[in-house]
């Protein structure tokens, strides 16, 4: 269990930052932008083949990944899109696309004149698919012809599983119970395996209640409810907590 | 002992030299091409933004019958409005509405990661990626929400809603008081990403 994965609830934290820009430096930007395209370039999308030289997967759960792999000092130090910097330029190199030595002597000549152009070169096809990804999407849905193991109403044991690299189980909620409130239509599959943690195939997801006195007894506040959505790999039926 | 909290002095341009390193060399590697990231960005600034959630907000206002159809099958409603296709496009396959009412306010929140709806509301602003609000909205909204200068009557009940899997949420805020007669493009215009999300309301009319 890494910090990464179980912010929600932290306490001695600071004030909230209201800083409604998205950006708030212009080179935030042209790092979204690459990323965009990688997810809509990658592989595994049902998409047509584009001239792009890009062939290794790279999704969400890739990013996700390497932030919850970051020593969580280095998660609070640095920005938003400094994280996604630090993790695509590593990507890159990790895969051989460049080499540390090309971006650190390319770093140094921009570094020396920001003003330098880019260079030129790439052929449409390769925006159309990108545009594509974006109007379309990669929807997770899949059909379930089984019945989905719990309903509106049951109450649900969240599961511990081990966080191998990456999970979708808020770590605040392990251990809890809760009070299923919508059973999602079918099946959702995740962007990758992540193991032991139990996700990946398509499975039933459930939006799941929680009273925030049973989360944090006597240190949260009255008056709210907190609900997550979570897979069907997360929960175990009720009974089994009586048996532990 | 190596201080973990200090930043070079140059930490932005050294920064955005990287970046721009980083986007030559794919250039030149064929990787993406010399337009693409003005092209996506073009994208959230005309098809997938804030632009489409307020438009379904402002309708939600003007018709109750569109307004229950949000809330319960939100995807039939938003192909119902005929926004621009990425309307259900990335990060936005699978979304939920939640309704404000008179005894509920409705706040989204991702605790693990930024999980935003790109085709309704674009791209996440900082406060809702900055770890301090994921932790604390979490545990103690009211405290939070009063940071953004919204007072919560504590009549009301909070629902937070943590964005764990691959629903993506958006709140409809209530119209605002002093609305009536007011056009649906108007009435859109009072509509924030903030608003959206839970952390403000829908603004007053403009005096």
């Amino acid at each position: 269990m890494k910090l990464q994965h179980t912010l929600g609830g932290l306490e001695g934290l600071d004030p909230v930052q209201p800083e409604f820009r998205v950006f708030v430096e212009p080179w935030e930007e042209r790092i979204f932008g690459i990323h965009t395209a990688m997810m809509a370039l990658s592989p595994q999308l049902n998409l047509p083949q584009t001239s792009s030289t890009f062939s290794t997967v790279w999704t969400w759960a890739d990013l996700r990944k390497g932030a919850e792999a970051m020593n969580p000092f280095d998660y609070f130090k640095y920005r938003y899109y400094e994280k996604w910097l630090g993790g695509i330029s590593g990507y890159f190199v990790a895969n051989g696309y460049i080499t540390q030595a090309e971006i650190d002597a390319r770093t140094d000549e921009y570094l020396a004149d920001p003003a330098k152009p880019l260079p030129s070169g790439g052929t449409p096809d390769v925006d159309d698919r990108i545009h594509t990804y974006l109007m379309d999407g990669d929807s997770p849905w899949h059909q379930w012809a089984d019945k989905p193991r719990f309903a509106v109403g049951d109450i649900v044991l969240v599961g511990d599983p081990p966080t191998v690299e990456h999970t979708r189980l808020p770590g605040y909620l392990r251990n809890k119970v809760g009070v299923v409130e919508t059973v999602y239509d079918d099946a959702f599959s995740y962007l990758c395996s992540t193991g032991p943690d139990g996700i990946g195939p398509a499975m039933p997801v459930y939006c799941v209640k929680f009273d925030p006195q049973h989360l944090w007894p006597g240190n949260a506040e009255p008056g709210f409810s907190i609900y997550a959505d979570l897979f069907d790999a997360y929960l175990r039926p009720v009974v089994d907590r009586a048996a532990a | 002992m190596t201080d973990r909290f200090a930043y070079p002095q140059d930490r932005e341009a050294r920064n955005a030299a990287r970046v721009r390193a980083l986007e030559a060399l794919l250039i030149e590697k064929g990787v993406i091409t010399d337009q693409t990231v003005d092209k996506v960005m073009q994208t959230f600034a005309t098809e997938m933004g804030p632009f489409n959630g307020a438009k379904l907000v402002a309708r939600a206002w003007i018709d109750d019958v569109f307004k229950a159809l949000l809330v319960t099958d939100t995807m039939a409603a938003v192909a119902q409005l005929g926004l621009p296709t990425g309307a259900a496009g990335a990060e936005g396959e699978h979304m939920r509405a939640v309704a404000n009412t008179p005894q509920v306010h409705n706040l989204i929140i991702c605790t693990l990661c930024s999980c935003y709806p790109w085709p309704v509301l674009g791209l996440p602003p900082y406060w809702y990626k900055d770890p301090s609000f994921r932790a604390r909205a979490a545990r103690e909204p009211r405290a939070v929400l009063k940071e953004f200068g919204l007072e919560v009557d504590p009549a009301k009940e909070i629902r937070t809603w943590d964005s764990s899997a691959q629903i993506r949420w958006f709140v409809v805020p209530e119209r605002p008081d002093g609305t009536q007669g007011m056009s649906e493009d108007d009435l859109a215009k009072l509509v924030t990403p903030e608003a959206m999300m839970g952390v403000a309301v829908a603004l007053p009319q403009a005096a």
